[in-house]
């Protein structure tokens, strides 16, 4: 019985299980991200886990990532190889990300694998299997006439688990393949993503090497059984291991023939344990890769491109961009589905970073859902009332769209939805043909550009009252 | 004992013009059947021309209570009516179709006042009633209206089944006459109760002015409902006539003046008290235009409803029974 293969099994299982929890149902998620030291790093709780990881090295990566999980499982009947120094790259990526950071621009978005992870929960994972179980739902109850106990229950799951909107991300394409190349690269080999390339396990492997856990092998008899196996490749030949890179995963404990692998506190010498990872040649490389900065240039300035509606509190706030992680609980949260990832609208910098699109979803007046879940408040927290005020633009008019105006019907369907108590739209009765008709305008100084007027304007295809921000 | 995975196998697999011919056969019949399946499975349409009509009489044409709690002032109106007996009968399944329309709380008036619904709710379970349905197409989302409302909370307390709706779960409306609402998708459960009661509130609205009970009945309407508003008398006459309410309850208890019908400003809600409860819902708005001093006729709703023969709107020749709590 691998008791410890168990319990670490158990461990990871428990943890992806939480995070999706979490992402699902409730609006906590972003404490999860508060332990991890890639995006918060001066927070409380993620020292907790540098300290830990201090002590007995890189558990988080072994016992609780739930991107590792997921590519454990991928992994699972993959090959194992040796990477040799490739395992260098991830300090390169981290080291990128570092670089950028003082320069005061954030990309650990990119490479994070607690936001990929999430991404893909909130915006691929949930979505998905919502529809999926709808549908079949909707075919046992319509097609198969299944109506009274099924459909009550049917609605009652509308409450807890299917939500009572399936949630609909036109651009998910684009983070579910990012999410299947992560975790297929696993096929190459076992752990691919966490050897070679994750900055997260980067900083915890710079960590570990300092840990008190240690792995101890007894009267070695060179059987290689555990260095073929070690899904990190941490294991040397000569039976030794790279402390850095063991995950803790426990394996090697139960391969040994001979049971003679224990992990124990002892500072008994078992070899050189570390190597030296960053040469003066790889520091100055590191430097020369930061003419990725290229690409990055108007990252700083928040006024990226100017018809993107921003969640509410951060229209032309500077540091949005680089605040945002692009973890998606806002998307997930926002109840009218109305906040979607934007693709290359604000360049390449803005990738994945949440904006208002009123076709598919308004912003709800009396509703700030989405700067409570913001883990690192590129959202800002707000309360009630200071969220009614935010402005995220201002409606026009087209009027040569709007039915009221360019054909004299009858209409004002957005005078009816705008929520503002005083109404940001108005109207003006004129008279044709003995019918009162109501024309529509906006007053530009109460309008919140909550977006809700272009949402349930009836025209089509365009809409004639539209949101500019 | 290591089987070739799929990466390594696929591309020594040789392609032969026979079986090519065969995979795009294959492929052609798997779409053409999945067509198939999808359509029966999902693409069923049914038509309805409407709920059967028991045209139940009340005592009186119309009850108006005034006094200070909504819940008994319901009460009230409806023993004064006959009774809820008279309505449901036993067994039976009712609609309660409340205005959850807005996400807003009860004091600000932009939904029905939920004592009127528990009262509504309570008498129908105590004449016998098997199920008590409640839902409304909300403008907002659905569960921060049906949360804020305090409909949803109250409503479920006493036993009713307090739901959200579903868009693939629609009927086609069929009329007998030409009808601007031929064709448009109405909740299905709408259809398939035994009594149907319209519960909406009094408030203003900026296109007919005031929106009562006519008005309510959109909430039983799916699709792009922004487009029931050109014509909107003559839409919601029709649509009166295709639902035909056994009994309406209109909550003028807060009632919203200005800027409806999402509202949202206390100053401008305004308390008239009054609870009216009737059985001919052209009536009922005529009334209740009464009370908000505005000229009956000059509701679309009302005035298309007198053309179209659905009910009547003059008051003085109706028999209305005032009545303070």
């Amino acid at each position: 019985m691998k008791k410890l293969v168990f319990a670490r099994r158990l461990s990871q299982v428990f943890f992806l299980s939480l995070f999706t929890y979490m992402l699902w149902v409730t609006p906590h998620a972003a404490l999860f991200f508060k332990i991890d030291p890639l995006i918060s790093i001066f927070n409380l709780f993620s020292l907790i886990m540098l300290g830990a990881t201090l002590i007995i090295g890189r558990f988080f990566c072994g016992w609780v990532c739930p991107l590792g999980t997921i590519i454990d499982a991928c992994g699972i009947k993959a090959k194992n190889r040796d990477t040799g120094f490739l395992r260098k790259v991830k300090y390169y990526v981290l080291g990128v990300i570092v670089i950028f950071a003082f320069l005061g621009i954030q990309i650990a978005w990119i490479f994070d694998p607690l936001v990929i992870t999430a991404r893909f929960i909130s915006l691929n994972f949930i979505p998905s299997f919502t529809l999926t179980l709808d549908k079949a739902f909707i075919f046992l109850i319509k097609s198969l006439n299944f109506y009274a106990p099924l459909y009550d229950f049917y609605r009652m799951l509308k409450l807890s688990v299917l939500g009572t909107k399936i949630f609909y991300f036109p651009h998910s394409f684009i983070t579910v393949s990012f999410f299947v190349i992560i975790c297929g690269l696993a096929l190459i080999t076992k752990r691919f993503w966490c050897r070679i390339l994750c900055p997260l396990g980067a900083i915890y492997a710079l960590t570990a090497r300092f840990c008190l856990l240690r792995r101890h092998v007894d009267k070695c008899m060179h059987c290689m059984t555990c260095s073929i196996n070690c899904r990190m490749s941490a294991i040397k030949e000569d039976s030794s291991y790279r402390k850095e890179e063991c995950i803790l995963c426990m394996d090697c404990v139960y391969d040994c023939p001979d049971l003679a692998t224990k992990f124990s506190w002892t500072r008994k010498n078992t070899g050189r344990q570390t190597e030296g990872s960053i040469s003066r040649k790889d520091f100055l490389f590191l430097i020369a890769s930061s003419f990725l900065l290229v690409g990055f240039k108007n990252v700083g300035d928040g006024r990226d491109r100017p018809l993107l509606i921003r969640p509410p509190g951060v229209l032309h706030k500077r540091e949005f961009l680089n605040k945002c992680v692009r973890c998606g609980n806002c998307m997930r949260i926002c109840p009218t589905n109305g906040l979607q990832p934007a693709i290359f609208e604000s360049g390449f910098s803005g990738i994945w970073a949440p904006h208002l699109v009123p076709e598919i979803g308004y912003c709800e007046y009396n509703c700030n859902s989405c700067g409570n879940v913001c883990p690192t408040a590129a959202i800002p927290k707000l309360s009630m009332a200071d969220k009614k005020k935010q402005i995220l633009g201002t409606a026009i008019i087209d009027k040569n769209i709007c039915i009221a105006w360019l054909e004299n019907k009858e209409c004002i369907v957005c005078e009816e939805h705008c929520p503002v108590p005083q109404k940001a739209i108005k109207s003006n009765d004129e008279f044709f043909n003995g019918k009162r008709v109501p024309k529509p305008y906006v007053d530009i100084s109460l309008c919140v550009g909550c977006g809700i007027c272009q949402n349930k304007c009836p025209t089509r295809p365009a809409r004639a009252i539209r949101v500019i921000p | 004992m290591n089987k070739e995975s799929i990466f390594e196998s696929l591309p020594k697999r040789k392609i032969t013009r026979k079986g090519f011919v065969k995979l795009c056969g294959i492929g052609a019949g798997a779409l053409a059947m999945s067509n198939g399946l999808l359509k029966f499975a999902f693409g069923r349409e049914e038509a309805s021309s409407g709920r059967t009509v028991k045209k139940i009489k009340g005592l009186h044409d119309l009850v108006a209570v005034n006094g200070v709690d909504p819940y008994a002032m319901t009460v009230m109106a409806i023993e004064a009516l006959g009774g809820m007996d008279k309505f449901v009968k036993k067994n039976s399944v009712v609609l309660i179709k409340p205005n959850i329309g807005w996400d807003r709380s009860p004091e600000q008036a932009g939904n029905t006042n939920p004592y009127v619904v528990a009262a509504l709710v309570d008498m129908c379970f105590k004449a016998g009633a098997k199920r008590v349905n409640i839902f409304d197409n909300t403008c907002n989302e659905s569960k921060r209206c049906y949360e804020n409302s305090g409909i949803e909370k109250i409503a479920k307390g006493k036993g009713a089944n307090v739901y959200f709706v579903d868009d693939w779960n629609v009927v086609k409306a069929k009329f007998s006459y030409k009808s601007p609402m031929e064709g448009w998708p109405i909740y299905r459960d709408a259809l398939e109760c035994d009594t149907f009661i319209n519960a909406p509130v009094l408030k203003h609205h900026g296109l007919t002015g005031l929106t009562i009970s006519m008005k309510n009945l959109m909430g039983i309407c799916s699709g792009n409902r922004g487009l029931i508003h050109f014509d909107i008398g003559t839409k919601l006459a029709h649509l009166t006539d295709f639902i035909k309410p056994d009994l309406n309850v209109i909550d003028a208890y807060r009632v919203l003046t200005r800027n409806g019908p999402t509202g949202g400003n206390l100053a401008d809600v305004f308390d008239m008290k009054t609870i009216i409860a009737g059985t001919d819902p052209v009536l009922c708005d005529a009334y209740a235009a009464k009370l908000m001093d505005k000229d009956p006729l000059s509701i679309s709703g009302v005035s298309q409803g007198v053309k179209y023969n659905i009910g009547s709107a003059d008051i003085a020749k109706a028999d209305i029974l005032t009545i303070t709590a």
